[in-house]
């Protein structure tokens, strides 16, 4: 593994040798730096059938994990209407995002089974927090998240006394206080 | 007025084809994901850069799979010589869509949807040359803060005047009257990116002029790659420690 400093703009290989990784792009049959950062040639997988090795750039500034559609994300329910439930991203798989995104789980991806007679307010509370996978980037306003699986939907939320529930069945939930039961879309948790 | 005397030499002393000194830092804006101070002599403006981020004005989202590219210029009141008054006048909305036009041309935003990109640039002294020295400064900038970019797009300025053509006009020159050819490009790619030209000049003339400038253009780009580098090299020493 070599590496040098490079600057965007910088040659960094060429496209019959190489394929361009993190940091690089190509433009005709040259790869380009992006960003400034160190170049670093990673070798390909014995099993992968391009045997070109992958030329990258290291940058320094860490950005923010970006929600992408098939990542697995940790949000807070904000606000239940009677088609949909808005929530604010707050984890992307393990790491937690450095600014908003706003996400909108519509009634029709609430779950697998029996799409037509999802009651929003009997599936999601404001301030649930909600395991969601990312369906797309969704319309300008709002990521798509879906919980349409059994691992996914409320994972943590608060009764009426402000007690953290119990998970008792997929659809319910039970407050350790007074033994009340409410609604809920529930992540199955573990094994 | 004489710009060029007969032993060649400018009234800063420069020779026709001398840039001014370049002074420039990265990282100078704590708060910024980017930042960076360019100086051209006396000419200084510092830049600074947020994003990507997410888009906070929706309605300014024309295109759902690109990164907005949004640019704000303005002069401080003590840049010039008199004070100036308002803060945003035509010719710094002008400017802001110049400088927004060819940054968006450098980077990619095809990588980054539903983001925007903010370049904040202030001129902290004017001297002539403000346009390039904006452009370098925001490329810094965006390199501090790790947005992806075909290529460093550099500007560089030059003028003809008593019948010489000059690299990098300063204040003085710049307000003689005469051509001012402001070019923009990315060296490696060997790209024009902005071209402006606020006077007339014959086909020929302005081949030497624009030639001129390209070379200033490419020369300053060397001088960026080097404080980029010499940056990164920082960062890793101060890792390393």
């Amino acid at each position: 593994m070599t590496t040098e400093l490079v600057t965007p703009g910088d040659v960094i290989g060429k496209a019959t040798e190489f394929k361009a990784g993190k940091g690089a792009y190509v433009n005709d049959t040259t790869i380009y730096a992006s960003l400034t950062g160190t170049r670093r040639i990673v070798s390909p997988l014995p099993e992968s059938l391009d045997q070109r090795a992958v030329v990258e750039v290291t940058g320094h500034k860490a950005h923010g994990p970006i929600p992408e559609p098939g990542s697995v994300v940790i949000a807070r329910v904000t606000k239940v209407m009677a088609r949909m439930a808005a929530v604010d991203i707050l984890c992307v798989g393990s790491k937690a995002v450095r600014e908003n995104f706003a996400g909108v789980i519509r009634q029709q991806d609430v779950r697998a089974t029996e799409i037509d007679k999802v009651d929003m307010h009997q599936s999601f509370r404001a301030g649930d927090i909600v395991r969601a996978m990312v369906l797309s980037l969704g319309d300008a306003r709002a990521y798509y998240l879906s919980t349409a699986k059994n691992e996914l939907g409320v994972v943590s939320a608060e009764s009426a006394e402000g007690e953290t529930m119990v998970p008792i069945s997929w659809t319910e939930m039970q407050c350790p206080l007074s033994g009340q039961t409410e609604q809920r879309k529930v992540a199955k948790v573990g094994n | 007025m004489e710009y060029v005397n007969p032993e060649g030499l400018r009234l800063d002393g420069r020779r026709f084809n001398e840039m001014r000194q370049i002074v420039a830092e990265v990282g100078v804006v704590s708060k910024a994901d980017g930042s960076a101070v360019f100086e051209m002599g006396n000419t200084k403006v510092i830049a600074a850069v947020y994003g990507p981020r997410e888009i906070q004005n929706k309605s300014q989202q024309k295109k759902n799979d690109h990164a907005v590219v949004l640019c704000e210029y303005s002069m401080a009141q003590f840049s010039t010589g008199d004070r100036r008054r308002q803060k945003f006048d035509r010719r710094s909305t002008e400017l802001s869509l110049v400088i927004r036009q060819t940054m968006e041309a450098c980077i990619l935003t095809e990588l980054m949807p539903h983001s925007q990109i903010d370049i904040f640039l202030q001129v902290l002294q004017a001297d002539g040359g403000t346009r390039s020295a904006c452009i370098n400064a925001a490329t810094l900038a965006l390199a501090d803060a790790g947005i992806p970019m075909r290529d460093l797009a550099v500007s560089c300025s030059a003028g003809y005047l008593n019948s010489t053509p000059l690299l990098d006009l300063n204040y003085v020159e710049d307000s003689a009257g005469g051509a001012d050819v402001t070019v923009g490009i990315l060296p490696k790619l060997d790209k024009v990116t902005l071209l402006q030209m606020d006077a007339k000049l014959p086909m020929e003339t302005f081949e030497t002029v624009f030639a001129l400038a390209s070379e200033g253009c490419k020369a300053i780009a060397e001088r960026i790659r080097e404080v980029l580098q010499e940056n990164t090299k920082q960062l890793e020493y101060r890792r390393a420690a």
